[in-house]
């Protein structure tokens, strides 16, 4: 096959929009994981003993199962589940974008969700009894004081799931999705050039890591700002 | 309103098949780990060799396993590789030619380069006064290595490595996908041909759940095992000095020098 051939070039724009795909589903993800874990880590640090057990329960489930799996019965079995909240008379369509999605919030909100209740078990108790000894109210002083505090304690570890999240998104391509590594592979089966495709697809990722790990570093300075360096 | 239409009957006919396909997923996960064990050594000294070349291969190596999704790999290796025509004709087929033996090499590769990080941290943590005395004690370099320095950093590494481990485990689910029928592509098969949606996949990640926290409750064993002079120290201390409102959660006596994450230890 030439290089320039139109058929490349075909292959190449699929390539591109399936990168395209890969990040959309990949930021989409993730924030909605930030967003849902945090808020769970927050309430599961809630005395509550049915609270604690939910937790407990979600979390030894999603760090039991495979991810792949979970992406399965959403995609399969997400309408179905749909139809019994909200009533058998509206149907419900799930397509792997969205099952892709809410797979990805479910299973990493449970990580955000550890990470958040380390960092707030690592944050000095006298940031509390300060906030209380000033009558800020709990809300604010969530808001205000302590979860500032926690960005940078849980920073490294959010940085983890980050590149654990966009190394996930792959498996949604099972669930038909076609994302960067699903276009890959049908651009190799169909051109049998499967080491350039693939190769391009690994790149893809390397380079993302690369990337976000640069600017992370920024972001731990930036947040680490006004904390004294511990000289070793 | 009930629980999730799960169709017992249907369970209970499948399990044999699943029980297969999770036994190819159990012998996969260990088959790797014990070959890991010894690549994941053989780079991580090569990463922190003396020789630049050296260590400049082995970190190239781990950026680019690291770095790239398991899936990627499987489809290079599996249908990459059968496109040479050398690789085809050649004895190298008896590898490659099987889907098997191709996940287990990308498996190899991926956990390896995970586990040099793992292996680093815990090399480095075994404190640098040990390795000093030994050596003034006139004992040789490779006995340093193996008798003092290795033994300690298995057990500061024992953490990190059960997250490794695990990550791995639940990763082999993605095996199916180069045709080889371990328990994913089980129920999958089972859900393609019933259009059931639950009752496959449901069984399928109960029987992966079992056995990760098997393997958890290994290492859990393990780890008591290989600390239990620091456990016990812990607990006469604990039930001393606070002997009230403990913190439930140990805290480790492996975390001497490695943080050790909350979540996993894969990082680029």
């Amino acid at each position: 096959m030439d290089l320039f051939s139109g058929e490349f070039t075909g292959y190449a724009r699929q390539m591109l929009y399936g990168g395209l795909v890969t990040i959309q589903l990949f930021l989409s993800g993730f924030s909605l994981a930030l967003v849902c874990g945090t808020a769970v880590g927050i309430v599961s640090l809630s005395r509550n003993a049915v609270v604690q057990g939910a937790y407990r329960v979600y979390l030894s489930i999603i760090t039991g199962v495979p991810s792949l799996l979970i992406i399965f019965l959403i995609y399969y079995g997400g309408g179905a589940m749909l139809a019994r909240v909200f009533g058998h008379s509206r149907s419900f369509d799930v397509t792997p974008f969205s099952a892709g999605v809410a797979s990805l919030t479910i299973v990493y909100s449970v990580y955000i969700a550890e990470l958040v209740r380390g960092a707030v078990r690592n944050l000095p108790r006298g940031q509390f009894e300060a906030a209380a000894a000033l009558a800020i109210r709990p809300w604010a002083a969530w808001l205000y004081i302590i979860i500032p505090q926690l960005v940078r304690l849980a920073l490294p570890g959010l940085i983890n799931i980050w590149l654990i999240v966009l190394k996930d998104t792959p498996l949604v391509s099972l669930a038909g999705l076609n994302e960067l590594v699903g276009t890959a592979k049908i651009a190799a089966g169909a051109t049998k050039k499967p080491f350039l495709f693939f190769i391009t697809a690994s790149l893809f990722f390397i380079l993302f890591s690369a990337v976000t790990l640069r600017l992370s570093a920024l972001l731990e300075r930036r947040f680490a700002r006004g904390i004294a360096e511990v000289k070793a | 309103m009930s629980g999730l239409p799960i169709d017992p009957h249907l369970a209970w006919v499948n399990l044999p098949a699943m029980g297969h396909g999770l036994l190819i997923n159990i012998i996969m996960t260990f088959l790797t780990l014990g070959i890991g064990l010894f690549t994941s050594l053989l780079v991580t000294l090569a990463r922190m060799s003396k020789n630049r070349v050296i260590s400049a291969v082995a970190g190239l190596y781990v950026v680019f396993f690291r770095g790239v999704p398991l899936l990627i790999l499987l489809y290079l290796v599996y249908y990459g590789l059968g496109q040479i025509e050398g690789v085809r004709k050649g004895p190298l087929w008896l590898i490659f030619g099987s889907a098997f033996s191709c996940a287990i090499i990308c498996l190899v590769l991926n956990h390896t380069a995970f586990m040099v990080e793992v292996v680093r941290g815990a090399l480095e943590a075994v404190p640098v006064g040990l390795i000093e005395a030994s050596r003034a004690l006139g004992i040789s370099p490779r006995h340093v290595f193996f008798r003092i320095r290795l033994p300690l950093a298995m057990r500061y590494g024992l953490k990190a490595y059960q997250n490794e481990v695990v990550m791995f485990a639940k990763g082999t689910a993605v095996v199916g996908t180069i045709t080889v029928v371990d328990l994913t592509a089980v129920a999958n098969g089972v859900f393609e041909e019933t259009y059931d949606p639950f009752t496959p996949i449901l069984t399928a990640a109960a029987l992966y759940w079992v056995f990760v926290n098997t393997v958890r409750i290994g290492f859990y064993r393990l780890d008591q095992h290989l600390n239990r002079h620091l456990i016990t120290d812990e607990m006469q201390r604990r039930s001393v000095v606070v002997p009230k409102k403990a913190e439930t959660s140990r805290p480790s006596p492996v975390a001497i020098g490695i943080a050790i994450p909350a979540v996993r230890e894969r990082v680029l």
